[in-house]
């Protein structure tokens, strides 16, 4: 793993050296939000920035996807055939996207590539796009992300991570994918250890101003109790089921898949969906386990920070970005049930 | 407004302490500046958790719909508003409140103000009768107050509750204004492509999170239309013809019962102005049938009466 | 009998909301006929075809395929 220096002065080299074999994205000015968009040159970054309003997700699973059509016209060969919707997959890079948000993907990979499925279209997009972050100098204060096993200047799931110094980034590569983007990028120069020095201290001051939240005890509690316990009902007074919470999130996968038909031929779409929906979880017959806001909420956060821990040994499926605290509308704040659920006393045991 | 902090505190404990309510609706304080947190308390001895400041603009009468038990709840001009229209449209009994009236100031309009501190983040945010005083690493910014209310708060005429049993202050001086709706002229103005491509931009961002659905009290079916399966009447994709169809319906559902109380804009989170929608109808509903929602309880919404001299022009 | 009076109020609201999002004027049609009125609905039927004829194809609120990725 190497180390590279780009001085600002030629970073607009470096990303016009990208875009001869890169689509490249990074975070832009998209009305008062920053997003993730195309970026050409140096000027369209939203640079400094703190994070983007949505995560890093739909760069890899779009909010609403085609993944199949199909024909219905009596005439066609092929009527009644779902046929996959081709696709494309240009090499793309993502410049400068949060540390949280490269852990979060690594988390969603979990559900989206592991030995049992592989969704094909999350695959190839992970396959083909570079991850080069920006770690974080100034973390906001709703973000607890060292609390949650990620950090400001976490490399995990990165290709490469940019420390910024006052004249120059430093680059380093983390996996192969990043080796040789660096290797065929121009504007770089070697790097010093002086500014390695620099980077390290960057880091340190970084991750020793962020809040730390207990979270040790989640996987040692008795799910069942933690399930009915009473607190539940505090927290989910205010909710009012909007899925801001989880489609801003970096780590909800959840998808709902429709046929939309016109005329003679249809589409099979997936959708992000919520389980803060009711239509979550209603039933064909028209029953809905989760039938209550309160069901709703508790899912939502024991999926995080209780099952996930539980199922994968891994975890929480959190990075602690604090998205979903800045845009609650009703406040209720991740954070505040965490230490509800780690501080929660239950007999022993994970296990029912 | 934070004088009343402690007379919704003393109200609530004695509400609670006599049984005259079951519960009272009142906000907590925010876990972030410039936000606050609904919440309902059931015991004195938790009414210290209750607060008021300048970010109370949710609407709590949303927390109200087909509540069986007695009810104790903090509510300013416009929540009042809504409370009548419950009441009128039968989700809730006037003899199961204790409406705890609040003479509103305005509530700041947290969206614009973080939009003008760009990438710098305010980690407190103090308020008084004139500025809003906004501290961070690095910022201390002060901000007109009466510049940056909710744009509703701004052009509202409403601001002392309409209904209650007991009011925290002595009611504030209504705003006199000469046009609420210059921004709906302003798109009323515009070439049909115009407004078009005007509302192609306004929705672009929107992520059908259903927020500004959620977060008004008038929306309270049991099953939406956009979540109705048979028939399917709108796509759920992010395609910008089922967007603004979704946006549409939303809004027309909301005629002639809107009180313009701006949760709807500020639960948005990517900071959609919904309200450009609902407005218009409340403008066409004043214009065409002198009504204001959530006046009077005993007066049936516009859309459920009728004249025979209403006008109809436009029928041929 | 009522029942028009009723939808007169929902349609006056709803037409000025869709033409306030960009339908254009002339789109969208209202009349009362009775059945009586066979006259009158050979009029309207041929004036709304030459109206909306010559505003051309609908563009709004017309979906053949998704919009997205």
């Amino acid at each position: 793993m190497t180390s590279v220096i780009i001085a600002k002065s030629k970073l607009n080299d470096f990303l016009a050296s990208l875009k001869s074999g890169y689509q490249v994205l990074g975070p832009i000015h998209q009305g008062d939000m920053i997003a993730f968009g195309p970026v050409n040159k140096v000027e369209d970054l939203a640079l400094p920035y703190s994070n983007t309003r949505l995560s890093i997700k739909s760069v890899f699973f779009p909010q609403s996807e085609r993944m199949f059509g199909y024909s219905l016209d009596k005439e066609d060969a092929d009527a009644g055939i779902i046929k996959e919707t081709p696709k494309e997959y240009p090499n793309r890079v993502v410049f400068g996207l949060r540390p949280c948000d490269a852990k979060a993907v690594t988390l969603v990979d979990v559900n989206m590539d592991n030995p049992q499925y592989q969704d094909p279209w999350w695959v190839k997009r992970r396959e083909t796009t570079t991850l080069i972050g920006l770690g974080c100098e100034h973390p906001c204060s709703t973000c607890f992300c060292t609390s949650m096993g990620s950090g400001p200047f976490d490399e995990t799931g990165l290709d490469v991570l940019l420390t910024e110094l006052p004249d120059a980034y430093l680059a380093k590569s983390l996996t192969p994918k990043g080796e040789q983007l660096l290797k065929q990028a121009k504007g770089t120069d070697a790097a010093s250890p002086a500014g390695e020095k620099t980077a390290a201290e960057i880091k340190t001051k970084a991750e020793q101003a962020l809040p730390k939240l207990e979270t040790a005890k989640l996987k040692d509690k008795n799910m069942m109790e933690l399930f009915n316990a009473r607190f539940w009902e505090r927290v989910q007074f205010a909710c009012i089921n909007c899925g801001a919470c989880t489609f801003l999130c970096p780590t909800c996968w959840c998808f709902d898949i429709q046929d939309e038909v016109s005329k003679k031929a249809g589409d099979r779409i997936r959708n992000w969906d919520s389980c803060m929906f009711p239509l979550f979880t209603l039933h064909g017959t028209g029953h809905n386990p989760r039938d209550h806001k309160v069901q709703r909420v508790r899912q939502r956060f024991m999926h995080k920070l209780k099952y996930y821990i539980d199922k994968y040994g891994d975890g929480p499926a959190c990075v602690g970005c604090g998205r979903c605290v800045q845009a609650c509308p009703v406040n209720i704040d991740i954070r505040n049930v965490i230490t509800l659920m780690n501080e929660y006393q239950t007999s022993a045991g994970t296990k029912a | 407004m934070l004088e009343y902090v402690d007379k919704i505190r003393d109200i609530a404990r004695r509400l609670l302490s006599e049984n005259k309510v079951d519960v009272v609706i009142g906000f907590r304080q925010g876990s972030v500046p410039m936000m606050s947190e609904p919440a309902v308390i059931s015991r004195p001895e938790d009414v210290d958790e209750l607060y008021w400041d300048y970010n109370c603009g949710i609407n709590l009468t949303n927390y109200l719909t087909k509540r069986p038990d007695r009810i104790g709840i903090v509510a300013k001009g416009c929540d009042s508003r809504n409370i009548v229209t419950h009441m009128v449209e039968n989700q809730i009994k006037r003899e199961q409140l204790y409406i705890i009236g609040a003479p509103c100031h305005g509530m700041i309009d947290r969206s614009r103000i973080l939009a003008a501190l760009g990438d710098q983040e305010p980690t407190k945010v103090v308020v008084n009768d004139s500025e809003i005083v906004v501290t961070g690493p690095g910022l201390e910014r002060k901000f007109d107050r009466k510049e940056y209310l909710q744009n509703n708060c701004a052009t509202c005429i409403h601001r002392n509750p309409v209904i209650y049993d007991e009011l925290l202050a002595a009611p504030v001086e209504e705003q006199k204004l000469t046009n609420r709706y210059a921004d709906v002229e302003k798109i009323e103005a515009m070439s049909p492509d115009d407004k078009w491509a005007f509302f192609d931009k306004m929705l672009a961002p929107c992520i059908r999170c259903y927020a500004c659905r959620n977060a008004c009290p008038l929306c309270y079916c049991p099953t939406c239309f956009v979540d109705e399966a048979r028939p399917q009447w709108v796509g759920k994709s992010i395609d910008p013809t089922d967007v603004r169809t979704f946006h549409f319906l939303r809004a027309y559902h909301c005629a002639g019962r809107c009180t313009d109380c701006g949760a709807c804009e500020r639960a948005c989170p990517v900071n959609i102005p919904v309200r450009l929608l609902t407005k218009k109808l409340n403008k066409d509903v004043e214009d065409l049938y002198g009504f204001e929602p959530g006046m009077v309880p005993d007066v049936r919404p516009p859309l459920d009466v009728y004249r025979p001299d209403d006008p109809g022009g436009f029928i041929k | 009998m009522s029942g028009n009076y009723y939808a007169r109020r929902k349609f006056a609201v709803m037409k000025g909301l869709l033409e306030y999002m960009g339908l254009e004027p002339g789109r969208l049609q209202f009349s009362w006929i009775s059945s009586a009125e066979s006259t009158k609905f050979v009029e309207v039927a041929n004036t709304v075809a030459e109206e909306v004829k010559a505003l051309g194809p609908a563009k709004h609120f017309i979906k053949e395929k998704a919009e997205v990725a």
